[in-house]
C-alpha cells in the first residue's frame, strides 16, 4: 500500500501540494504511488525559476526506465524554485518522494487556491 | 489490467512472482514479472552487469523436429547454416517470409542429425511451427513436428557470478558459447532433468536452463536461493530489455519483424547466404545484391532525456532520416540508448536527433554494443 501522508494535499494527476507558507509558497511532487507506478525514474524536466505556470496544464515530465508521466501544474502561480538535486539523481524521487525528491516551488497567484486540491483521505479513495 | 490478465497465459513460476511482489506484465500473450519488489530495473539491470541476476522466461516457445533427417529440413526452411554447428551445440536462427521478412528469431537446439529443439519467441510459436509443419507436408517428410509451449520453463541465469550459482545448484557450465548438455541433477531429494546452454540475451556470461513444466518450481527456488546467496537477485524482463538494449541485440517487434530483412537490420550473419534453400532465399539475395533501403544503427544521445521506440530521427535540417524500433535509458552508461532503422547514407560519428514529443534529443551514431560484451569472458 502506498503512503499518504495526511497533512499534505493532492491533485487527481498523482501529485502532492504542501500547505503554503506565509508567503504563499507551496512545494509540489510527486506521490509515492505515482512514483511506484512509473518505476525507477531517469530524467525529469521541470519549469525554470520564474516560469508563469496555470493549473492543471503540463509544465514539465518525469522519464522512468519503462515510461514517461506529465507534470501538472496543481495550481496557478510562479515557479520560484526547482528542486536541482533531482538533475544529479533523479531516483530521490522513488527513494522519497515526499522529501528530498520534490519537484519545484510556486508562489500561488491566489493562497485561497489550495483549498480546492484533494484531502489526503480524497486522494486515497482515488487511489484505492 | 485484472480484466487483460485472465485472459494472459500464466507460466509455472506465476505465483512465485506474485509471491514476490512482482510488476506483472504482458509479454506475448503471457503474463509475465517486469520487475520485483525491493528491485527495480536500475537495481536488477545493475545485479546482471556486477553480480548475477535470474530470469524467468518460461513465456519463450519451445518445439522440436524429430525423425530422419530432421536437421537436413530445418536447413532447407531457417536461415542459419546448421551445417555451421555439431550436435551438442546451439544456433541462432531466423524464420523468414517468402518477402525475406522476418517471422521469428530463435535458437535452434541440435540434439542430433534427427532431433532439433527450438526456442522461438512466445508470440511467434505458433507462426513458426506452423510454417514448418506446411513445409514438411509439402515435401511429404516424415517427420514429427511438435509445438511444446508449456512442457518446459526456461530460465536465465546472467552475470559475472553465473558460474557461482550454476555449481551451487550442482548444475552443469558448458565451457563453449552456445553449447549445451543434458543433465540430471538432485534437487531436494528428486532427480530432475534438464538441459543447460550457454547463452544468453544480456552479454553476460551466463546459461539458460531448461527444466520441465512440472520441475520448473524446484529448480527455480534452488537457483533463486542460490543468487541470493552469492549477492544477486531475480530479475524481471524490465531489465532483460534495458540490458539487451545496451548490447544492441535485436527483439523481435521491433527491430525485427515481418516489414524488416534480417538485411535491413544488420543479421546477415545469422544467414547461411551459401545454402541450396531457406524461406525468403530468393528475395533476400537480391536485397544483399542490390543494397537494403534501411539500415540499422546505434543512436547514443548527447542531451538528458530518454529516447523511445517509434520516433522520427531528424537529420541537422530537420529531414526525417529514419525511426527507432528500441530506446530506452542505459543504467550501465547513465545514458539515452536507442537502436533505429535509418537511411543508408547516414554515416557513424554522425550527429542526429530524435523527436521525443516535439523537443529535439540530440544523438550520435554508433555502432552496438554500446557496452562492451562479456558473453565469452
Amino acid at each position: 500500500m502506498s503512503s499518504i501522508p495526511a497533512d499534505l494535499s493532492y491533485t487527481a494527476e498523482h501529485e502532492w501540494v504542501l500547505t503554503p507558507t506565509a508567503g504563499g509558497v507551496v512545494r509540489v511532487g510527486i506521490t509515492d504511488f505515482a512514483q511506484d507506478a512509473l518505476g525507477d525514474v531517469v530524467y525529469v524536466q521541470m519549469p525554470e525559476a520564474g516560469t508563469e505556470v496555470s493549473a492543471d496544464t503540463v509544465v514539465g515530465e518525469v522519464e522512468s526506465t519503462k515510461s514517461v508521466s506529465d507534470i501538472y501544474a496543481p495550481l496557478t502561480g510562479t515557479v520560484t524554485a526547482r528542486n536541482e538535486a533531482l538533475d544529479a539523481d533523479p531516483s530521490l524521487i522513488n527513494s522519497d518522494p515526499y522529501g528530498d525528491g520534490w519537484l519545484v516551488e510556486i508562489t500561488l497567484a491566489d493562497a485561497a487556491s489550495y483549498s480546492t486540491l484533494l484531502s489526503a483521505a480524497e486522494y486515497q479513495e482515488k487511489v484505492g | 489490467m485484472s480484466e487483460l490478465s485472465e485472459e494472459l497465459l500464466h507460466g509455472p513460476l506465476h505465483q512465485w512472482h506474485v509471491d514476490h511482489g512482482a510488476k506483472m506484465a504482458e509479454f506475448g500473450g503471457w503474463l509475465m514479472p517486469l520487475q520485483y519488489d525491493g528491485g527495480g530495473v536500475v537495481a536488477e539491470h545493475t545485479a546482471v552487469r556486477t553480480a548475477v541476476g535470474l530470469f524467468d522466461v518460461s513465456h519463450l516457445g519451445k518445439a522440436e523436429i524429430r525423425g530422419a533427417g530432421a536437421v537436413a529440413f530445418a536447413n532447407r526452411c531457417l536461415s542459419n547454416d546448421l551445417e555451421r554447428i555439431q550436435p551438442g551445440h546451439a544456433q541462432y536462427t531466423l524464420a523468414l517470409t517468402d518477402r525475406g521478412t522476418v517471422t521469428d528469431d530463435l535458437i535452434a537446439y541440435m540434439r542430433g542429425e534427427d532431433d532439433l529443439f527450438l526456442i522461438p519467441n512466445a508470440a511467434n510459436t505458433a507462426a513458426v511451427v506452423a510454417a514448418l509443419e506446411a513445409a514438411r507436408a509439402a515435401e511429404g517428410a516424415e517427420l514429427e513436428i511438435t509445438d511444446l509451449h508449456r512442457s518446459y520453463g526456461v530460465f536465465a541465469v546472467q552475470g559475472p557470478l553465473a558460474n557461482t550459482v550454476m555449481a551451487a545448484v550442482g548444475l552443469p557450465q558448458p565451457a563453449d558459447y552456445m553449447s549445451f548438455v543434458d543433465a540430471t541433477v538432485n534437487i531436494n531429494g528428486a532427480d530432475v532433468a534438464l538441459t543447460v546452454c550457454r547463452t544468453g540475451y544480456t552479454g553476460e556470461l551466463g546459461y539458460e536452463v531448461v527444466p520441465a513444466w512440472h520441475d520448473a518450481a524446484a529448480v527455480w527456488e534452488a537457483l533463486a536461493a542460490a543468487v541470493e546467496i552469492a549477492g544477486g537477485r531475480a530479475a524481471g524482463l524490465g531489465a532483460r530489455d534495458t540490458l539487451r538494449t545496451e548490447m544492441g541485440y535485436a527483439l523481435h517487434g521491433h527491430e525485427l519483424s515481418t516489414e524488416i530483412t534480417p538485411v535491413e537490420a544488420g543479421i546477415g550473419w545469422a544467414v547461411g547466404w551459401k545454402k541450396a534453400a531457406f524461406w525468403g532465399k530468393e528475395v533476400l539475395t537480391a536485397q544483399k545484391a542490390d543494397g537494403a533501403p534501411r539500415k540499422s544503427v546505434g543512436l547514443l544521445a548527447t542531451d538528458r532525456g530518454v529516447p523511445r521506440a517509434g520516433v522520427n530521427v531528424l537529420d541537422a535540417e530537420g529531414n526525417i532520416v529514419g525511426h527507432t524500433t528500441s530506446g530506452t535509458f542505459s543504467p550501465t552508461l547513465g545514458n539515452g540508448v536507442a537502436l533505429a532503422l535509418v537511411d543508408p547514407a547516414v554515416e557513424l560519428g554522425q550527429a542526429l536527433a530524435l523527436d521525443i514529443r516535439g523537443r529535439r534529443l540530440g544523438v550520435n551514431v554508433v555502432k552496438p554494443p554500446f557496452v562492451k560484451a562479456s558473453t565469452k569472458a
